[in-house]
């Protein structure tokens, strides 16, 4: 539609159009400040907002961070990169790293370390799970590790002892039967369903000196690791060692709807950064310890994995002052003592010997547990396909909730998770 | 508006050979004034509405996954979704069963909520508030974490079940009655379909009923007779809206099923479907695809009400 301005009868809505077009074009003006995007809780948001402002003060870079939740921030992330808006700082996970660095949505940051970067000393694994195709994409912004919460006083009212690092797979049903002779708080379970908790299958396969995925994206394990896999939590389950597939269910991702919050299993596999979490929703005393072993003196399923990082928008006009927010961010003492280990433990020795005595009990307790995974410890596994999250929510968490429902066997599911998943591969 | 200036261009014409200057002097005098005025409303239509629909016609032939340029791969995403995607059949099938049932159940309870309404209580415009409240409240997220309380294992529903000594299932975490949960949630938002009715009922002339009372004939028969057959222009206008919005309903799921559309996908609705493929995968192409056939879909069940109306909705002419 063409408009030409001018004509006396353009004069009556002349102020209207102006309206219009101002609110068209408004957004374009916002674009002077460094943009950080990230995703997380409000206690995440507070530390992080604090260390952008104390990073304004400092280099006079103008900062306008904004948080969502897990689930709405890669949605957002997406559609501002597609509409070439992408933010100038972005929180970036294990699982995308790769899909967004070959893309060029993120921007290599090699040619800042050793100038704004600093990353001496920076924890080599960790700088390594932030390379794709050998170029620096993203810094890992603390390391954490799968890791299994333990109710302790639940245990405690039970009269057993609470699990430790050496806990096998056998002895859940053990301890099953001490829970549930003794019954406590309606019918408490030992331990929560984690049949279809993708690490969890994950940890398991890598102490069969497996994986799920190789370096180039293809599957890693076959049809008689599934099934095995299936049959074992389908024993636990029939043997009433694990929540109900129905109280599982209730579990719908955020915190408040998991088995330990709610207080249907007194053991669930979780993350270690995400105690602290935890615990301001749980009365009960909590602590962590390592997955359970395959078999006694089994190791090497666990690993410490780039909780998150930090990479640089592929289209930001501002790539050097987003390299230096990057690096206070991971070395600045002040910034450290406000981020604590919410993110994991940080990567540098310098800030993990400023932030340790400030922990409290929760954080030392996290700390310690990454610091000290002895033997649980292995390589770090390749960065899984793009594809990954796909075969996570379509048919590791279905499949292991048809078996819990009785809607397929073990059989039927294991076969299903390999083929359903070469298909998903294929097709990507 | 658009008509009669239209007729008026063409009268132009007819008149004898108009230069194209006097065309777009008579447009400038006439008609853009008006189309001024409108420009809200087209900017609107055509930059919110017309564009993202042309262009997600178009991203429906192409493999667009939000970070890359789309590639035309033709009619390759329609073929996969009719061939080769469990998933899309079993989206379906959550989506026809929630519409199959929620919209007469709806219906039949918001009419029943009417009749009650109409015998002319008192206190009669708090009533309609009240019941009007749910329509309100109803796709909000609050109301799906309410839902998701009441119906948990130990939620309200079950409280009072074990008051008559039954011991009732997680109804949102078992994969046989979480539909249903859902469904029970749309019968509940009765407001606005009941708001319509009550207005269709004051329609109808109350002579009618003393006749017919006069005539002896039963409550029953008067409904049969005379409420329901008057009413039928009501119920169409209720009954296509009320679909259209079920084939529609996103929200509740979404949140109830913290956006996974579990237990064993016995909630994921069509649109939840489209949700995961075009922000959860990134498959903004085939999820074009997959809105283009909601939206056929949608159409097509319009169209059908529409041809059978003549059939059963009576008109009083």
């Amino acid at each position: 539609m063409t408009i030409r301005l001018g004509r006396r009868q353009f004069l009556l809505g002349s102020s209207a159009l102006a309206a219009a077009a101002a609110a068209g074009i408004s957004p374009a003006f916002a674009q002077s400040a460094l943009r950080l995007l990230f995703w997380g809780g409000q206690d995440r948001a507070d530390r992080t907002y604090a260390v952008s402002d104390m990073f304004s003060e400092s280099s006079g870079v103008e900062m306008a961070p904004e948080f969502l939740s897990w689930s709405d921030y890669w949605p957002k992330l997406a559609t501002q990169t597609a509409g070439g808006n992408a933010p100038d700082i972005v929180q970036m996970d294990y699982r995308y790293i790769v899909e967004y660095a070959t893309r060029n949505a993120i921007a290599p940051l090699d040619e800042f370390v050793g100038g704004a970067l600093k990353l001496d000393n920076f924890d080599p694994d960790q700088l390594e799970g932030g390379k794709v195709g050998g170029e620096l994409y993203g810094i890992s912004l603390g390391a954490n590790s799968v890791a299994t919460l333990v109710n302790t006083d639940a245990f405690a009212e039970v009269g057993i002892d609470a699990p430790t690092n050496a806990w096998t797979y056998d002895d859940i049903m053990e301890m099953a039967e001490a829970f549930n002779s003794a019954n406590i708080r309606g019918g408490m379970k030992v331990m929560s369903d984690g049949s279809y908790t993708e690490p969890m299958l994950h940890n398991w396969l890598r102490q069969r000196g497996k994986e799920l995925y190789t370096p180039d994206g293809q599957l890693a394990f076959d049809e008689d690791d599934a099934i095995e896999w299936y049959t074992l939590w389908a024993k636990l389950r029939e043997a009433g060692a694990i929540v109900s597939a129905e109280d599982q269910a209730l579990d719908s991702g955020p915190l408040e709807t998991t088995m330990i919050v709610l207080g249907k299993s007194a053991l669930m596999p979780s993350n270690s950064n995400q105690l602290v979490a935890y615990q301001t929703l749980v009365q009960d005393d909590l602590n962590m310890i390592g997955y359970p072993r395959i078999a006694e003196g089994v190791g090497g399923g666990h690993y410490r994995k780039p909780s998150m990082f930090f990479s640089v928008g592929g289209s930001s006009a501002n790539k050097e002052a987003a390299a230096e927010f990057l690096n206070f961010f991971i070395s600045d003492p002040e910034a450290a003592k406000v981020l604590g280990v919410e993110r994991g433990i940080p990567c540098l020795p310098s800030t993990r010997e400023v932030v340790a005595p400030t922990l409290d009990e929760k954080g030392q307790i996290a700390l310690n547990f990454v610091a000290n995974l002895g033997d649980l410890l292995g390589a770090l596994p390749p960065p899984p396909p793009p594809s990954a999250g796909e075969i996570d929510a379509s048919l590791i968490r279905t499949l292991g909730q048809e078996v819990g429902f009785g809607a397929k066997s073990p059989e039927q599911a294991g076969r299903d998770l390999v083929s359903g998943a070469k298909d998903i591969l294929s097709r990507s | 508006m658009s008509v009669q200036h239209s007729s008026r261009a063409t009268t132009t014409v007819v008149d004898g050979p108009v230069s194209r200057g006097s065309l777009w002097s008579r447009f400038w005098q006439n008609d853009a004034p008006g189309y001024l005025f409108l420009l809200p409303w087209l900017i609107g239509f055509f930059g919110l509405t017309v564009g993202p629909m042309v262009t997600s016609f178009y991203l429906s032939f192409t493999d667009f996954d939000l970070l890359t340029s789309p590639d035309w791969v033709g009619t390759d995403n329609y073929v996969r979704m009719l061939t080769n995607d469990p998933k899309f059949w079993t989206s379906m099938r959550v989506t026809m069963f929630f519409v199959v049932f929620s919209v007469p159940l709806k219906l039949c309870f918001a009419l029943a909520v009417a009749m009650l309404l109409n015998r002319g209580i008192r206190g009669l415009p708090l009533y309609r508030a009240l019941f009007y409240l749910p329509s309100l409240l109803g796709a909000s997220v609050a109301i799906a974490i309410l839902w998701r309380q009441i119906f948990s294992g130990d939620g309200l529903v079950n409280q009072v079940l074990a008051l008559v000594g039954i011991q009732g299932p997680s109804w949102i975490s078992n994969p046989n009655y979480s539909l249903w949960t859902l469904i029970v949630l749309s019968i509940w938002q009765f407001g606005s379909p009941m708001i319509i009715f009550l207005a269709g009922l004051r329609q109808i002339p109350s002579d009618m009923y003393e006749a017919a009372s006069l005539d002896g004939a039963s409550k029953w028969r008067q409904f049969v007779k005379i409420t329901l057959p008057l009413l039928t222009p009501v119920v169409f206008f209720n009954a296509i809206i009320q679909t259209i919005e079920a084939f529609k309903s996103f929200t509740p799921a979404f949140i109830i099923s913290g956006g996974t559309g579990n237990p064993i996908n016995s909630t994921l609705f069509y649109t939840l479907y489209l949700y995961q493929e075009a922000f959860g995968f990134f498959r903004m192409g085939y999820a074009s695809a997959l809105a283009w056939v909601l939206l056929a879909l949608v159409g097509l069940f319009t169209a059908f009400s529409f041809l059978t109306s003549k059939y059963w909705v009576h008109y009083d002419e």
